[in-house]
């Protein structure tokens, strides 16, 4: 149909080497050729995110009842409306679970910015040294799986193997009792704080990069110290970088999973439904109720997008100028 | 040069990742048959000459070898054996799987899980294919595989309560060894008194079948049906004794609270810490693999009773072997699981990884087996264990949501636990939730 | 500007006081504790592998033990061999799974950077509204879908969920545009070139940096996957790492000895991670990450 707009002028002007200009049959090939390199992913897309959150929600509207048969009877599959979406809203546990995410991500998500956010203005700090070593070893926790990252900082923890406990039972206090209320909050957020830093950290230290040279310069011959270089002109152009990885501290602090669930034998202060996705799982496996899970899912998805759009209209506003 | 190549080369590029997910799709179909097409009326005996092949899931350490020996015995029905984690995952997996006809022909399960199972129609009805093994178990324990006459699975092993305890460690601070329950909350007070590290026990809000063990054997039912009407008795007033002892007990400081099994509580068992465990027969393997230094320390004796000269006791954990809907052969798997679970050989193996197994054959053959590696001192460990099993109470069932209660039970236990409310109430919130659940399927509840 | 240089180097006052000394040495210092930070975790993993495990429980946590070599034993014994499996399991599905998943995303990336047509806007934001699904929402009804096909349980379950990747596909879209001229584009066409060779022949090349970019985010992604292998698969020797440390783990709180396993095995399953980013460091840039949102 259209083709792209911008080719037009290349059409119509020499191309710089003597030939003459295409017929218009060759826009027809190029029509289709977007959707040929499109359709792959869109395939994919479709068959394995629409459909399963379709089915998803075509679930949530369906309950395990009773019919007879059996020793005791069988559960089949009916329509029962809205029922599973009014239980997840009053469940206590469920939205207990979004309180904690709540207290878990106001620690995790400045913590991981702040902290990302300084060690890019410190690598980008023209008198530091062992920057190589240090921006490799930030990053390496990157590299380390949920599962594992847990594991290592539960056995952290855990009184009996903790070498910071170790430290304070020798000075003469007790065991830092880093799995119990309230220090179970920072002990978690700290999981995912460790292990996202080092990956936000580039990304904000490359977008440091990208700033002209001259900019920074002339305020420091102007007299400027660094902390108020990196205040006033790094820190706003980088801005855009700091969304994007707030924005994923967010996602990622509203589908934690991993982190309370390996913790979990480690400890009696999580319980099974510590955090909404546990909440999930607990409905849809434990239980084997996959319509209460999938309903609880769709309002997880759903609080996440609004979340998440909410954000981004937000900063728009000020992290984009007009652009937005 | 104008290049059609370009759109063909993508149409075929196109097709060749369609037609390679659907041949994936085709090769990757599963059966449960190798090669052979199931008789329609699903007749066992392939016909001669052909092989059947079935899925096995199950944990534990005696299920390699059982399958083994089967395996040598039978090159006509060849046993396929997956780990599919333990009780609770291997079952999650199996009722998942089974949604869409893909449950291992066999699968083990807690009795705990067996009802679940059944209202979820995983475990089908094999009454008509074990007519011919129902001696080889007593009437007690068909009881936890049988739901109104039918029978949905065959016991594999059965878990009489009974208590391990660290005799060295006994002698050592000089505690008399409980036979009621009030001797045991003596006992927890002179332990505390004589090292200040030390603790009787540790109580944990995680262990469900523990607790529901407990107020069993205090004369509580926990869930019972009469036609189709259920009662639910996870507040009735015997299950709320045994929740004021323990509330008692751990307000005096006289137990400790923390998970088991945990590395913390791994160390403390190590270090003589942890002096008794009261949970079953199977419990002697479990303290080894944790602590393997204790051997020789340990012992078994007899469940705390609640009156002097009693004896009886409820079952914790143990599992049967059942066979499911999704099977294509159910014959032929139900007579694997008859054999791995009845058979003389299968005794002997499940009694050499510690497994106390549920036919009489098997508890007969204990009865001369060598101890637990954990009290080889202990000679008439298996003699013991005998007369405590003959001592079960034979009428426990669960219901059609333990699942719902074990984690409304678990929750509530740990909340009160925490904020120090009484037990009591955590008992209340966990049978309140059990029933609003049985009744929001549809089962019929009293009260 | 010369000239105010010159006057500053003059004016600037001698980098040696003890203030100034101080300021050089604190921005380092607080870089160096962050590094500390996270490597301690991973210090204290490869000492705790090298304990036995009595030592484990017993010993302070940061003197080496002398188990080591009996626990790579041990490990790699487990269950006939299994952690090795584990290994070579979580090679292909990251190995095959990104591979297949960057060249998906450069071919969408491409097409959605350089071409403008009906449904490009609905397509890409869709498509980046994937990220927004939390992954156990869709891990059950694939579960139940791949099994409608019979796939459930075999490699590609695991496989064919991990291909798309909206994120991937944002990168590769951002680094497109950014890389690849029009005028390039346009030129090839005017030679005559075919769609298809002007994305393998030109496009490609040009966005190879961002492609090895997006391929370590999808290997480590992958790599990393816990909850669908989980519910996909329950065959133990297929099992990717992750899945299978987990395991070893459950198991372990029975079996004391199988924690020392575990701690080795999980120290193990670090390395091939970090060898990979060691090696790719020089190829891959991130700042097509920050530079997209700029637009």
């Amino acid at each position: 149909m259209t083709t792209s707009s911008h080719a037009a002028p290349a059409l119509t002007t020499t191309s710089g080497r003597g030939l003459p200009d295409r017929p218009p049959p060759r826009r027809r090939r190029r029509s289709w050729a977007p959707y040929a390199f499109v359709a792959p992913a869109v395939v994919l897309f479709v068959v394995f995110l629409l459909l399963p959150i379709g089915y998803a929600i075509y679930l949530s509207f369906q309950g395990l009842r009773l019919a007879p048969g059996g020793a005791f009877g069988r559960r089949v599959q009916v329509f029962v409306g809205l029922d599973n979406y009014k239980a997840a809203v009053t469940d206590p546990e469920f939205l207990a679970g979004f309180g904690r995410l709540a207290v878990y991500g106001l620690i995790a998500v400045p913590f991981t910015l702040g902290l990302a956010l300084l060690f890019a203005l410190l690598l980008d700090h023209p008198r530091t040294r062992a920057r190589r070593f240090s921006r490799t070893a930030i990053f390496i926790p990157y590299a380390v799986p949920g599962v594992v990252a847990s594991l290592l900082w539960g056995f952290m923890y855990l009184p009996s193997t903790s070498p910071f406990s170790w430290v304070s039972e020798a000075v003469g206090g007790g065991a830092i009792p880093f799995l119990d209320l309230p220090l179970l909050f920072p002990s978690i957020a700290n999981i995912a704080v460790w292990g996202g830093v080092g990956f936000n950290m580039i990304i904000i230290y490359t977008s440091l990069r990208g700033i002209p040279v001259e900019i920074h310069e002339s305020a420091r011959i102007d007299g400027a110290s660094e902390w108020q270089i990196a205040r006033r002109i790094k820190v706003p152009l980088v801005a855009p970088a700091l969304v994007l990885t707030g924005l994923f501290a967010l996602i990622g602090t509203l589908q934690v999973y991993g982190e309370p669930t390996t913790l979990r034998p480690m400890t009696d202060s999580i319980t099974q439904t510590w955090v909404p996705l546990m909440t999930i799982y607990r409905d849809a496996f434990t239980r084997d109720d996959l319509p209460l899970g999938s309903a609880s899912s769709v309002l997880l998805a759903l609080g996440t997008v609004v979340v998440s759009l909410l954000l981004l209209r937000i900063t728009q506003k000020r992290a984009f100028g007009e652009n937005g | 040069m104008p290049t059609p190549l370009g759109r063909r080369q993508f149409l075929t590029g196109l097709s060749a990742l369609a037609a390679g997910s659907t041949l994936a799709a085709c090769s990757g179909q599963k059966s449960s048959t190798g090669g052979t097409s199931p008789s329609a009326s699903g007749s066992a005996a392939a016909a001669p000459g052909e092989k059947i092949t079935l899925n096995f899931w199950a944990w534990g350490t005696s299920q390699p070898g059982l399958v083994k020996a089967w395996n040598k015995a039978n090159p006509d029905i060849q046993v396929k054996h997956t780990d599919a984690g333990g009780g609770t995952d291997s079952s999650t997996k199996m009722l998942t799987a089974s949604r869409s006809g893909n449950a291992p022909d066999v699968g083990l399960v807690e009795y705990t899980t067996l009802p679940a199972m059944i209202v979820g129609e995983v475990a089908s009805d094999i009454t008509s294919h074990v007519q011919d093994i129902k001696s080889s178990f007593t009437e007690a324990t068909w009881g936890q595989t049988t739901f109104n006459g039918a029978i949905y699975g065959i016991p594999q092993d059965v878990g009489p309560m009974a208590m391990v305890y660290n005799e060295t460690r006994f002698k050592a601070l000089g505690i008399e060894l409980p036979t009621t329950w009030q001797d045991f909350a003596t006992a927890a007070e002179s332990v505390r008194k004589a090292d200040s590290k030390s603790y009787l026990t540790v109580f944990s809000p995680q262990e469900f079948g523990n607790f529901a063990g407990l107020a069993q054997q205090a004369g509580s039912s926990w869930w019972k049906v009469d036609g189709d009407t259920w009662t639910v008795g996870i507040a009735d007033e015997a299950s709320m004794k045994v929740a004021d002892f323990w509330q008692d007990l751990v307000e005096r400081d006289l137990v400790k609270v923390e998970a088991l099994l945990t590395p913390q509580y791994n160390k403390e068992l190590n270090a003589g810490q942890v002096l008794t465990w009261p949970s079953a027969l199977w419990a002697p393997g479990v303290i080894y693999g944790a602590a393997p230094g204790q051997a020789g320390k340990w012992a078994m004796a007899r469940f705390p009773q609640w009156t002097q000269g009693d004896a009886r006791v409820a079952y914790q954990g143990g599992s049967a072997a059942v066979v499911t809907t999704s099977s294509k052969q159910p014959e032929a798997a139900a007579k694997f699981a008859a054999w791995i679970n009845s058979s003389k050989q299968g005794a002997d193996i499940q009694l050499g990884t510690g497994q106390y197994p549920a036919s009489i054959l098997g508890q007969q053959a204990a009865v001369a087996s060598k101890p637990p590696v954990l009290m080889p001192q202990q000679e008439d460990f298996w003699k013991l264990a005998s007369e405590i099993a003959a001592e079960t109470i034979p009428s426990i069932s669960w219901g059609p949501n333990v699942n719902v209660a074990s984690s409304a039970f678990q929750d509530a236990m740990t909340k009160a636990l925490a904020k120090k409310t009484p037990l009591r109430d955590a008992l209340s919130a966990t049978q309140e939730a059990v029933v609003a659940d049985m009744r929001k399927t549809g089962f019929k509840v009293n009260g | 500007m010369s000239a105010s240089t010159a006057a500053g180097v003059l004016t600037r006052p001698a980098a040696r006081t003890t203030a100034a000394r101080r300021g050089r040495a604190l921005p380092t210092a607080v870089l160096l504790a962050g590094a500390l930070y996270c490597l301690v975790p991973v210090v204290w993993v490869v000492v705790a592998a090298s304990k036995s495990p009595d030592e484990l429980f017993s010993t302070f946590t940061f003197s080496p033990g002398t188990g080591l070599l009996a626990n790579l034993r041990d490990l790699f014994a487990y269950g006939g061999g299994q952690y090795g499996r584990w290994g070579l399991n979580s090679v292909l599905y990251a190995g095959v799974g990104a591979l297949t998943s960057t060249f998906v995303s450069a071919l969408a990336g491409f097409g959605l950077a350089k071409y403008r047509f009906a449904g490009r806007d609905a397509i890409f934001y869709g498509i980046l509204g994937g990220v927004l699904i939390p992954g156990i929402t869709l891990a059950v009804p694939q579960y139940l879908l791949l099994s409608k096909v019979g796939l459930t349980g075999s490699y590609w379950s695991v496989l064919l969920p991990s291909i798309i990747s909206p994120f991937g596909i944002y990168l590769c879209r951002v680094y497109a545009t950014a890389a690849v001229p029009d005028e390039t584009l346009e030129a090839a066409r005017i030679d005559g070139a075919g769609e298809s060779r002007i994305f393998a022949r030109i496009a490609v090349p040009m966005m190879v940096p961002g492609l090895v970019t997006v391929f370590m985010l999808q290997f480590v992604g992958i790599w990393n996957n816990f909850l669908l292998p989980f519910i996909m698969l329950s065959d133990q020797n297929k099992y990717p790492m992750t899945v299978g440390l987990y395991t070893l783990l459950a198991k372990g709180s029975g079996e004391a000895s199988l924690y020392s396993l575990a701690i080795t095995g999980a120290m193990l399953s670090i390395l091939p991670l970090l060898a990979l980013m060691l090696v790719l460091q020089r190829f891959w840039q991130l700042d097509l990450l920050s530079g997209g949102v700029k637009g």
